[in-house]
């Protein structure tokens, strides 16, 4: 060290301050840069702790129950989870089954199909779509949507399956307006934009000379997207899904407004039922009694799990690709 | 090029039986080289076999990435570089290095070159004024970036931009230079310029060159060395080892006969 | 047999097609519905006293201006302490932790934070500072936003600087730059325009959140500038009109949503210039 020191000095002034000084400020930064990285993670766990310290006195009085049942009455002070967590899953699966269809036919449409002046116009549009925030489209299906859907669609529906054997039930009136079926249907317009984008991306990085291949041997565009686009971007378009599939469990807004905040599990989708996050919205401030509450926190736990599996398995799929990708590239 | 004889030359950098490991893979092998002061030595051979390697082992650089390790001796100024005792910043400073392409800062060109000054003095801004002034002088820039110093170092040209980047670390007064393949980005009238400035630099500068072009280390080397799969095959003056190299493998690869 | 195959798939082709533009159609359909719908109702409740006015009791005419201070200040906040955290963090991802064990668990946890449930992060800053101060406040609403901005500065952060070529960190590191100069001189400017784009998707993004705000900050109809009382909001101030039964109210409910999708494209288009701009360097 002292030899460096040395030569150093002929040009240089205070080395050795210098390098005391490099050292101490580069421990500073990265440390600071590393407790960063750990509040991510502090942040995530204080998450799960609050939850699990919230629920705890409603998940010790109920016990498993909580889950299977369908009370709920705060003057009794008998809970349970059930008719939440079926409107979360059912609107959810009912809007993911209209949104990833139609996602995916847009994303096919942007990349294939549309003529190509329109084509950034258009997706950018779509990006913009994806940034709205949720209340947006709370309070347009509240004021705009159901009560269209009440006057003009349910009545047809509702009689155009009056006479058939299996599904008069789940069609079954009155034309509330709201309900679950709304609550779906606004939520996978919602969602929809999030899923053409992610399929737009995965779609563009399908190599064009694979698409020529096909095209080369008289494929139709319907044969180069079934059989060489879709299973090459199989992987992405999945897991994009099941990335929107994550925020469409957890989203309150977009649903409390035209859920109709029934604790039940109706028979029909045109009924009123609720959701876990539309529970909390709606009655946590007004909770009253420590078991009141801590049953709200614990289906908040409760949609935490549901949305953690999902995000989680959406990721691992997704480094998946990813790590595919990077393999194919060299 | 002056023709001197190794018997006359200190060695400013001595290389003693230094190996290179990427991870489990073995890419230098026991090399033995010195590098002799106020010289341009050139590290030719075909790819993979080593010379960038070696290059990025002087200043310590592969130190930037995990999985790398050097064993044996780089002798610098009595002490071996790659004995962890010594503050590898420091040693940069000393030992610049200009890279194949071009990699000026995002900053404005006096910053650039300031920037490798600001880092170990705190001068006063006439005096740094005119060290900037001097790299810029010395990569042949001077003239014409004078009038644009508050410029962005990117708006160059590819040919003043690597210019720049000679500059940037002359500027920190080194003494020795290490050149990773400096011209393989540009085109011939820049690469001319840049070999014009080596001639000057070995004035007051011991250079290093990678370099797979070699015509280029014909031109503007004192000494060459030639690699092969990780091992030094023969190291001589570059006229000896361009009209009569000793090892058959080396007649080979200047001949041609593979690369 | 040949023709009658191929007029097959031309049929099968053509069902594809008319259905892909008929999927594009269906989704930019209810866009330009909404968006419509938005503007219209929006804009007959626009007036300045909107602005000027704040939030009163159905009957008297009144604004959302406490809300929009409300709105205003605690996404300041949330930006200020959101956004030095999630630039460390990324920047510890990118250069310091790479492919560490350690690393890949915070970006998976990170990811996670991205995309969860925004109401359950109400929860949470709800039992760490409601519960504990005893009282709704706009500093717990600030936190519940900046926990919604960290992950997305982090992520955006990361990536932007894994863009910057390795080869321009070599170059500083070979004058003798010890690293975290080199990443606060060079690399972090190399990346700032994809960071800033980063930023203001996290601003854009906490301007629409209504779920943390709502047992967090609360609300309060009264206009307050104390950050250890319950403040207004404009997500929430749309939330509780919406639900009422007053028409006076629904307006403002509508201009106040119209007033948010405008700052979130805004912002959105911003990011974007930036994100053009950066490419085009």
């Amino acid at each position: 060290m002292a030899y460096v020191v040395a030569t150093m000095n002929q040009t240089h002034s205070c080395s050795a301050a210098v390098l005391k000084r490099f050292g101490r400020n580069e421990a500073i930064f990265r440390w600071f840069a590393f407790g960063a990285a750990c509040l991510v993670l502090l942040v995530f766990a204080g998450i799960i702790a609050a939850l699990c310290n919230g629920a705890w006195l409603a998940l010790s009085t109920f016990g498993f129950g909580f889950l299977t049942s369908t009370a709920w009455n705060p003057v009794t002070g008998k809970f349970g989870a059930l008719p939440a967590i079926y409107g979360t899953l059912m609107t959810s699966a009912l809007a993911m089954i209209i949104a990833v269809p139609v996602g995916i036919g847009t994303a096919i449409f942007l990349t294939d199909l549309c003529p190509r002046p329109l084509r950034r116009p258009v997706g950018i549009a779509i990006e913009l779509l994806a940034g709205i925030p949720s209340i947006i489209y709370g309070i347009w299906g509240l004021f705009v949507f159901a009560p269209f859907f009440q006057q003009s669609v349910e009545p047809r529906i509702i009689n155009a399956f009056g006479d058939v054997p299996l599904l008069t039930n789940l069609f079954a009136g009155p034309p509330y307006g709201i309900g679950i079926f709304t609550a779906s249907l606004i939520l996978s317009i919602m969602v929809l934009p999030f899923i053409s984008a992610v399929a737009r991306d995965v779609f563009e990085t399908v190599p064009p000379m694979l698409k020529e291949a096909a095209y080369g041997l008289g494929c139709t565009r319907w044969e180069v997207t079934w059989n060489v686009v879709l299973p090459f971007a199989r992987t992405g378009v999945v897991g994009g899904s099941m990335l929107a599939l994550g925020r469409a469990l957890g989203e309150t807004m977009a649903v409390t407004f035209v859920i109709g905040n029934a604790h039940a599990i109706p028979s029909s989708l045109f009924a009123p039922g609720t959701t876990i996050s539309a529970t909390i919205a709606n009655e946590f401030t007004e909770a009253v009694g420590d078991l009141y509450v801590s049953s709200l926190i614990a289906i908040g736990l409760i949609l935490f799990v549901i949305t953690f599996l999902v995000l989680a398995a959406a990721q691992l799929m997704l480094r998946r690709l990813e790590a595919r990708a990077g393999g194919r590239n060299q | 090029m002056t023709e001197k004889t190794p018997a006359d030359l200190a060695k400013r950098i001595d290389i003693r039986d230094l190996s290179f490991y990427y991870g489990e893979h073995r890419a230098l092998k026991d090399v033995t080289v010195p590098l002799y002061e106020r010289q341009v030595t050139a590290f030719i051979g075909p790819s993979g076999c080593g010379k960038s390697t070696l290059l990025r082992v002087l200043n310590r650089i592969y130190e930037l990435y995990p999985n790398q390790r050097a064993t044996g001796q780089v002798i610098f100024d009595g002490d071996n570089v790659l004995e962890g005792n010594n503050d590898v910043n420091l040693l940069r400073a000393k030992i610049g290095m200009v890279f194949q392409k071009p990699t000026p800062f995002p900053m404005t060109i006096y910053d650039n070159i300031a920037y490798g000054i600001k880092l170990f003095e705190r001068l006063p801004k006439s005096e740094l004024d005119g060290r900037v002034e001097n790299a810029l002088k010395r990569a042949a820039l001077w003239n014409e970036v004078k009038d644009k110093l508050r410029q962005s170092g990117l708006s160059l040209s590819g040919g003043q931009q690597q210019r720049l980047c000679i500059a940037r670390s002359v500027a920190t007064r080194p003494e020795v230079i290490l050149l990773d393949e400096p011209c393989s980005a540009l085109d011939p009238i820049s690469t001319a310029k840049i070999e014009e400035l080596i001639d000057e630099l070995a004035n007051e500068y011991t250079i290093v060159i990678v370099t797979h072009n070699m015509q280029q280390a014909s031109r503007v080397s004192d000494f060459t060395a030639f690699m092969f799969l990780g091992e030094l095959v023969e190291f001589g003056t570059t006229e000896k080892m361009f009209t009569s190299p000793t090892v058959k493998r080396t007649e080979e690869y200047i001949t041609g006969r593979f690369g | 047999m040949r023709m009658k195959l191929y007029a097959r798939r031309r049929l099968r082709n053509g069902i594809f097609v008319a259905l892909s533009i008929a999927a594009a159609a269906f989704g930019i359909g209810w866009l330009a519905l909404i968006l419509g719908t938005l503007v219209i109702e929006g804009a007959s409740g626009m007036s300045t006293t909107l602005f000027t006015l704040p939030t009163m009791p159905p009957g008297s005419s009144g604004g959302v201006s406490n809300a929009i201070f409300g709105s205003v200040v605690m996404s300041a906040i949330a930006v200020a302490v959101g956004t030095p955290v999630g630039i460390l963090a990324g920047t510890w991802l990118a250069e310091y932790g790479r492919h560490a064990r350690f690393a890949v668990f915070v970006r998976f946890v990170n990811d996670i934070l991205l995309s969860a449930p925004s109401i359950l992060v109400g929860l949470f800053i709800y039992e760490l500072f409601v519960v504990h101060m005893g009282h709704f406040s706009a500093i717990a609403g600030a936190a519940a936003l900046a926990v919604i901005v960290i992950p997305v500065v982090v992520r955006t952060t990361e990536n932007m600087l894994l863009l910057v070529p390795n080869t321009l960190r070599e170059a500083a590191a070979a004058l003798g730059t010890p690293r975290n100069f080199v990443i606060r001189t060079v690399t972090w400017r190399a990346a700032r325009a994809g960071i800033i784009t980063g930023v203001l998707l996290a601003i854009a993004r906490i301007s629409g959140e209504t779920a943390p705000l709502l047992f967090t900050a609360f609300g309060n109809q009264f206009p307050s500038s104390d950050l250890n009382a319950p403040i207004a909001s404009l997500p929430v101030v749309i939330f509780q009109f919406a639900n009422s039964a007053y028409d006076d109210w629904h307006r403002l409910a509508w201009a106040a949503a119209l007033l948010i999708t405008f700052a979130v494209l805004s912002l959105s288009i911003l990011a974007r210039i930036f994100e053009s701009k950066r490419i085009s360097q």
